[in-house]
């Protein structure tokens, strides 16, 4: 009894570690300028923040992965980007699974909410508004590009653009075209 | 050990683990790092 008494003391302490750190990362990051690898951000509110022209999002193929923030509620995460016929667009997957509901709060906040959002790409801020493309052929183009730059670097195949379609509008995974606001 | 023991070393440990992140610089950007390798090897 005395030793199973110690083994559980010594099993609460193993886990009362991990989950203080992982709480103590998540709580001094909330307000953070931007997002870290893991962990949502605050507000962005460091690098230029950009008034000009439509910019060319061609320049994204190179990017990994942008700081989206919402205007409300206010945070911050890292995510995918394609750009796709001028137009450029953020995902977000696993959106009907029990992980996406809990993982993907942002996504449910941009459609259900105004979808106003700033997004900082290689430290210059843009005021966009997410605008949730559920159907069509516009999705062609995003799911290829989506495919080619994330999924290993191939071009993808008519098969798999056609799979990747119909994982959006079966709503696997949301696509948001980052939309000039008032646009 | 005794309960209200254990709860106060809980406590102590819970406080040195939050300052030591929050305090010592390369600390939180190692956890994270080991987190991602984690995720990324098992998360599949």
């Amino acid at each position: 009894m005395n030793v199973l008494k110690i083994v559980l003391q010594v099993l609460g302490i193993l886990i009362l570690i991990p989950a203080v750190a992982i709480a103590t990362l998540r709580l001094d990051n909330q307000n953070a300028d931007g997002p870290s690898i893991l962990f949502p951000g605050g507000e962005l509110v460091s690098g230029e923040l950009y008034t000009g022209p439509e910019p060319d999002w061609s320049f994204t193929d190179d990017v990994q992965t942008v700081e989206l923030q919402l205007v409300d509620p206010l945070s911050s995460r890292l995510i995918f980007v394609m750009e796709s016929e001028g137009k450029v667009y953020v995902p977000s997957g696993y959106m009907r699974s029990t992980l996406g509901k809990i993982w993907k709060d942002w996504a449910f906040q941009a459609d259900e909410g105004n979808g106003l959002a700033v997004v900082r790409i290689d430290g210059t801020r843009y005021e966009r508004q997410l605008l949730r493309i559920k159907e069509g052929p516009v999705l062609d183009g995003i799911v290829a590009k989506m495919g080619s730059k994330y999924g290993g670097g191939a071009t993808a195949t008519p098969e798999a653009i056609q799979a990747g379609r119909a994982s959006v509008e079966a709503g696997d995974i949301w696509i948001f075209e980052m939309a000039p606001r008032g646009g | 050990m005794k309960t209200k023991t254990y709860l106060i070393v809980c406590a102590a440990v819970s406080l040195v683990v939050s300052l030591t992140i929050l305090f010592v610089p390369a600390v939180s950007d190692t956890l994270e790092g080991a987190m991602l390798a984690f995720l990324a090897t098992y998360a599949r």
